[in-house]
């Protein structure tokens, strides 16, 4: 891909998050949570200030019975959007793709200041968990896989059994990345799971879809997380310390439905969609460069796929990866420090913003100090979507460039 | 404001209601509406309930596409044919769902298996019956198997699944 060299650099300048977890709250007393969560964490801008809004959330007509939502977000937070709005779907990673956008239409020089809001009520009550999950099976072809009663866990379970299969990559390893991750979440105080675990609790944990237990799998999460995005320009009015958009990439097989994925063990699309965006940021070696990564760990087993896409390790050895220590937060990258998915919950619009919103706290030396990277300079967030057919990968730095 | 206009009183309020219970409404059925007059690829439901797995190619291309289609992915063309596909196959990866059972799928009681077939020419998603987790190993064979298809609509519907070769229901 080539980058117009009149892009403009932009920034994210900071932003707020709700409470996540299973929270007694509508979709709009989120969105309004999120919203003045993040307005509070950036004084220096107000919704008089947003001239683009978009809003990452991949369910509101079933989880919420609304749609249209991106309107009712700047209804409910004041904000006349004077340049651009629109609510972006790409299930996991609508979050993301929101980021993506807002990102865009700066470096486009189509406005200044953008708020990024990922929104996502899911917890309906526990009698309804079976709308709840209908809904998520549908994110593959509904018609001749979704029928099959394929949801998320049996899905990525595959998954797990193949890499073990292939690569010889052990429970215990798998283990080791729910442990590391959800005790990460320990210190972080939106987090759904905030409690330490050990690699034996998550064999000891129900076997939800075998071979993954319940520890293997993020949670049904209920959360706002907003992020404000600004031109180079605007931005040095309100901050010293922003996280600079250095890449950002995405790749998209052809092909969303389970006869047309070529590997079930490995994502083709995230070594593209990283190589696009480490070729924007001037990244040649990811291990070395990168010193903090928020992954898309939805289930265990795809944290150690994505070490070997992302370029941390070759394809296979993600399982000693995590053995070795190296994506420990004193480790050669430091992994999902606010507890991934795994520990943090996954309200789908508004993971790929925590994300982001973790790496630019993490610049700023802004984080519960049990999680802190060590001066990290250059972070990175990664999500997969749908069947794992699209991936989206962002580079973030602490200077421009 | 007055008592009267908060019924707030002795005043009897009026009252609206809302069902306790729907019938499972059609949009929320996995299961597609498979006649000519929903679906242009009624064919592939037809030979299915004729008892013969089928999809698509591409007269132009050659290119077998699953699941079915009405323009080739591969090169444009709407100039398809059904051919026949193997009934037998091997799975090639599987899991078995122990909770959060999709709703809409009643027929579905956990525990159920849900693999990857790969049958050669297609590698499909669909559930194996009459099979645990633990009894299964990658690589082993598997038969197609039609099962047809009760509510929420009049009409007749079929799907396939599969079930182990050496398995007790045969
Ligand atoms: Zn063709």
């Amino acid at each position: 891909m080539i980058v117009a060299a009149s892009a403009r650099n932009v920034a994210i300048v900071g932003g707020g998050t709700s409470e996540w977890g299973e929270r007694d709250a509508t979709w709009k007393d989120l969105a309004q949570e999120g919203g003045k969560a993040t307005f509070d964490a950036v004084p220096g801008v107000g919704p008089d200030d947003i001239e683009g809004l978009f809003v990452g959330t991949v369910q509101p007509e079933r989880f919420a019975y609304q749609s249209h939502v991106a309107p009712m977000v700047a209804e409910l937070l004041g904000i006349e959007v004077t340049e651009m709005t629109a609510r972006t779907e790409l299930a996991c990673a609508s979050g993301q793709a929101a980021l993506r956008y807002a990102w865009l239409a700066i470096a486009a020089g189509q406005l200044d200041t953008a708020l990024v809001l990922g929104v996502e009520k899911m917890n309906l009550g526990r009698e309804h968990m079976p709308e709840m999950q209908a809904s998520m099976a549908n994110v593959l072809d509904r018609e001749f896989d979704g029928v099959n009663g394929l949801s998320a866990p049996p899905f990525f379970a595959w998954y797990a059994q193949r890499h073990m299969h292939e690569h010889g990559t052990t429970r215990e390893q798998l283990s080791l990345v729910a442990a590391k991750n959800k005790s990460h979440a320990a210190n972080t105080d939106f987090a759904q799971y905030r409690s330490e675990i050990d690699p034996e609790d998550v064999t000891e944990s129900p076997k939800i879809a075998p071979p993954l237990h319940l520890y293997d799998c993020s949670g049904i999460t209920d959360g706002a997380t907003g992020v404000i995005l600004m031109s180079e320009e605007k931005a040095r009015e309100v901050t010293d310390t922003a996280a600079w958009i250095t890449g950002s990439g995405q790749s998209s097989m052809a092909g969303n439905s389970i006869n047309n994925l070529p590997s079930f063990s490995g994502w083709p699309q995230a070594r593209k969609a990283s190589q696009n965006a480490y070729e924007q940021a001037g990244i040649e070696d990811p291990l070395e460069e990168i010193d903090i990564a928020e992954v898309h760990d939805c289930f265990s087993i795809s944290e150690i796929i994505e070490y070997e896409e992302l370029g941390f390790c070759e394809r296979g050895e993600g399982g000693q990866f995590i053995e070795d220590g190296r994506s420990q937060i004193d480790g050669d990258v430091a992994v999902n420090t606010r507890g991934g998915l795994l520990g943090c919950g996954h309200p789908l619009g508004a993971t790929g913003v925590s994300q982001a919103l973790e790496v630019t706290r993490q610049f700023n030396g802004d984080v519960e100090s049990d999680r802190q990277v060590d001066d990290p300079t250059t972070g990175l967030i990664h999500n997969l979507s749908g069947s794992g057919s699209v991936h989206s990968v962002m580079v973030l730095d602490r200077d421009p460039q | 404001m007055t008592d009267a206009d908060t019924n707030g009183g002795n005043t009897e309020r009026e009252r609206v209601s809302v069902p306790d219970e729907v019938e499972l409404p059609r949009l929320l059925d996995f299961y597609e509406l498979q006649t000519e007059d929903q679906t242009q690829i009624h064919e592939f439901y037809e030979n299915l309930r004729d008892g013969q797995l089928t999809t698509t190619q591409c007269t132009d291309c050659e290119a077998i596409h699953f699941p079915p289609r009405i323009v080739c992915p591969k090169c444009t063309s709407d100039d398809l044919e059904y051919v026949d596909l193997p009934h037998e196959g091997e799975l090639f990866a599987f899991s078995e769902v122990r909770g959060g059972l999709p709703m809409g799928l009643s027929e579905h009681d956990v525990p159920y298996v849900v693999g990857v077939v790969d049958l050669g020419p297609v590698r499909l998603s669909g559930r194996v019956d009459d099979a645990a987790y633990s009894d299964l190993e990658i690589g082993d064979p598997v038969s197609l198997k039609i099962v047809e298809i009760d509510g929420p609509t009049d009409e007749e519907r079929v799907f396939y699944r599969f079930e182990p070769q050496d398995g007790d229901s045969r």
